[in-house]
């Protein structure tokens, strides 16, 4: 088996957790996933503080990042990213709803890898997560200080 | 005679001889007149001589009288030299020369030794020399006066013609539309032309000698002050005021004023020219009005605009997301239980998938539509052709394996947004393979043809469907669909689009076609 990245999934609706996963499972991607809730949970889980606290200290080879979150939003995540150099190197794929020109003109100007609306169509959604998962997490080599089992 | 309106006219525009003068002149206006009556030369010398004559006369009937003795000579020489007085202050110098030759020889021939002879014995010429002096002093003042009279009637006609000349300037002054009116320098008004009288509604009675600040209520822009001590610096000054008229309604004039100072440099009253811009100002204010109006409305719109916007990205992510969740849960359910489903289930199934799908495709659509009304265009030069090119190569899945008879004409660069045209292509493109699938050998054509004002028509005509040209009015409606959804699938927002898009790029679309004849789409668009 291929080795497996953590990938951290930023995501606020539970069905798209549930569908996102399921996706990921199909292509055995999913043990290695961390989900948290909202924005603040996410800068929480990279800076290792409150409730991951206790989690070992090392990066996840990719964010699959929702934009609209609740506390801090998607953007404003990955300015804190992107703006940190410790965190700067980890992958960012934006994951969201949204075609809006505006959001993606901002995210690549923020820096982020890729930036992918989630498709309507359930099996473009499956393909989309699939290759995202197999894109970032195995085939790509990721950045000194990432996860890598 | 112009003296009586001459003091008015001539201190309005300019200053002056002080009134002290009009005593003099009245004086030897009335000395003139006398002359005046003696013009002709006859009648002139006629008189000097008739006064010799007289005083020759009655010195010769007074001799009759005996009285010799008592200084006939005396009387002679005293009646002789007031007929010559009287002959040069009447009738001028010339008879006055005359009238002294005339009596000196009656003097000699009649008055001296011996008598009846024009020889003077050596006893008598003592009073023939007092006589000539008092010819000559007689003489010399009539000369002096004819002199002096002859300069202060110079003076006089120069005064006259300016006094004249100022009437006609004051006349003009008087003539003009503006209202003009000069005050001194207390305010107080000391002429008022009919311009004036037209503006403000009070005549030239009213107004002279009332302060010109009281009685038109002035309002300065600023302090008053201030206007007052440029006039003083700079001889002048230009502003808006607002003043009242007679019948209590306000005007508005631009007033410019000109100080005149008199001979010592001191400012002496102001020329004040005022214009009416009321109805200016009211138009000015008009137009104010109505900017500010606009300004408004172009606020409301920005922000019926921006709540648009937020309706449209929150549209964008939340309203897609339950329906990729109903697409997503639906097919997880159908790979899961289709082994277990009945027919009637599985159709159940597939057509909860369907209308969700359907439902994503008219969000989609609807948000793309929304979109091209705000985004911003970005407009360069665009290659039409390899953009059909473009559009054809996306069309791909939906063309299939159809046999399509493809004819494309050369395309001219265009101005115009890339992405946009390109997605009004896709779309015509789209429409004309959608609806000539039901042929078994589509044709679709792609050309173009000069239009008008520097513009290309973009054509694109297939064989399909068609339309009814009586409903062709509904083609480009949001939502309008000319076809059932059985027969031919699609949001209804193709075209609403495509029309923005053309619209947005300040061109015109509209459609040909008949029903199973197949449809013919026009768009023009400005030269590259």
């Amino acid at each position: 088996m291929e080795q497996l990245g953590r990938i951290l999934l930023v995501e606020d609706d539970h069905r798209d957790v549930e569908l996102t996963l399921t996706a990921l499972e199909e292509y055995k991607l999913a043990n290695e996933v961390a989900v948290v809730r909202d924005g603040q949970q996410a800068l929480d889980y990279l800076y290792c503080r409150d409730d991951f606290e206790n989690r070992i200290a090392e990066n996840p080879a990719v964010i699959l990042l929702d934009l609209k979150l609740p506390k801090i939003n998607g953007l404003e995540v990955l300015q804190q990213i992107k703006s940190d150099e410790r965190l700067k190197m980890i992958p960012v794929v934006v994951l969201t709803s949204s075609k809006e020109e505006k959001d993606m003109v901002r995210s690549y100007a923020l820096g982020v890898n890729a930036y992918v609306v989630k498709p309507v169509d359930f099996n473009g959604f499956l393909n989309a997560v699939k290759e995202l998962g197999v894109f970032w997490a195995i085939v790509n080599e990721p950045p000194p200080g990432s996860v890598r089992k | 005679m112009p003296e009586q309106s001459a003091p008015v006219t001539a201190e309005m525009v300019h200053s002056v001889e002080s009134s002290s003068d009009g005593g003099a002149r009245r004086f030897f206006a009335r000395w003139d007149r006398k002359f005046l009556r003696l013009q002709s030369p006859v009648a002139r010398y006629g008189f000097a001589i008739a006064c010799i004559a007289v005083a020759l006369g009655l010195a010769l009937a007074s001799s009759q009288l005996e009285f010799r003795e008592v200084g006939l000579i005396g009387l002679a020489r005293v009646l002789l030299t007031v007929a010559v007085v009287l002959a040069a202050w009447y009738a001028g110098i010339g008879p006055a020369v005359v009238a002294v030759a005339l009596a000196t020889a009656a003097y000699v021939f009649f008055f001296t030794e011996p008598i009846y002879s024009f020889a003077v014995s050596w006893e008598d010429s003592p009073n023939l020399v007092v006589f000539l002096v008092w010819e000559a002093g007689a003489l010399w003042f009539v000369i002096v006066r004819r002199l002096t009279e002859t300069e202060l009637r110079a003076a006089r006609d120069r005064l006259e013609r300016e006094v004249v000349q100022r009437t006609q300037q004051a006349r003009l002054l008087d003539q003009t539309h503006d209202s003009i009116f000069v005050r001194d320098m207390n305010d107080v008004i000391i002429y008022w032309n009919r311009g004036a009288q037209e503006l403000y509604g009070w005549s030239a009675q009213d107004a002279v000698g009332k302060n010109s600040q009281e009685l038109l209520g002035t309002v300065f822009p600023s302090a008053a002050a201030g206007a007052r001590d440029a006039l003083l610096e700079r001889d002048r000054w230009e502003g808006e005021l607002i003043e009242t008229k007679a019948d209590e309604t306000q005007v508005v004039v631009d007033s410019r004023w000109s100080l005149r100072r008199d001979d010592q440099g001191q400012p002496a009253a102001v020329l004040v020219t005022n214009n009416d811009i009321t109805p200016r100002k009211h138009r000015e204010e008009e137009i104010v009005a109505l900017n500010r109006e606009l300004i408004k409305r172009t606020e409301d719109l920005g922000a019926a605009n921006k709540e648009l916007e937020a309706f449209a990205y929150s549209v964008s992510h939340d309203l897609r997301a339950p329906v990729r969740h109903v697409i997503g849960y639906s097919e997880l359910l159908h790979k899961q239980a289709c082994s277990t489903l009945d027919e009637k289930s599985r159709r159940y199934m597939q057509a909860i998938l369907e209308s969700a799908k359907r439902m994503g495709a008219l969000i989609d659509d609807l948000l793309g539509f929304s979109r091209i009304g705000r985004a911003d265009t970005n407009k360069t030069t665009v290659d039409l052709g390899q953009l059909v090119s473009e559009a054809i190569a996306e069309l791909r899945p939906q063309i299939g394996d159809r046999d399509i008879a493809w004819s494309l004409g050369a395309l001219p660069a265009c101005h115009g947004d890339r992405a946009m045209l390109r997605i009004a292509l896709v779309n015509l493109i789209s429409n004309a393979v959608k609806f000539s699938r039901h042929r078994a050998r589509a044709e679709i054509a792609i050309g173009s043809t000069e239009g008008q004002h520097n513009q290309i028509e973009v054509f694109v005509k297939d064989n399909g469907a068609g339309f009814d040209m009586r409903h062709a009015d509904k083609l480009f409606g949001v939502f309008q669909r000319l076809h059932l959804s059985e027969e031919f699938e699609g949001t209804g927002i193709g075209l609403a689009t495509v029309q923005r898009i053309i619209h947005r790029h300040g061109g015109n679309i509209r459609a040909e076609g008949a029903v199973d004849q197949g449809a013919t789409f026009y768009f023009s668009l400005a030269k590259a």
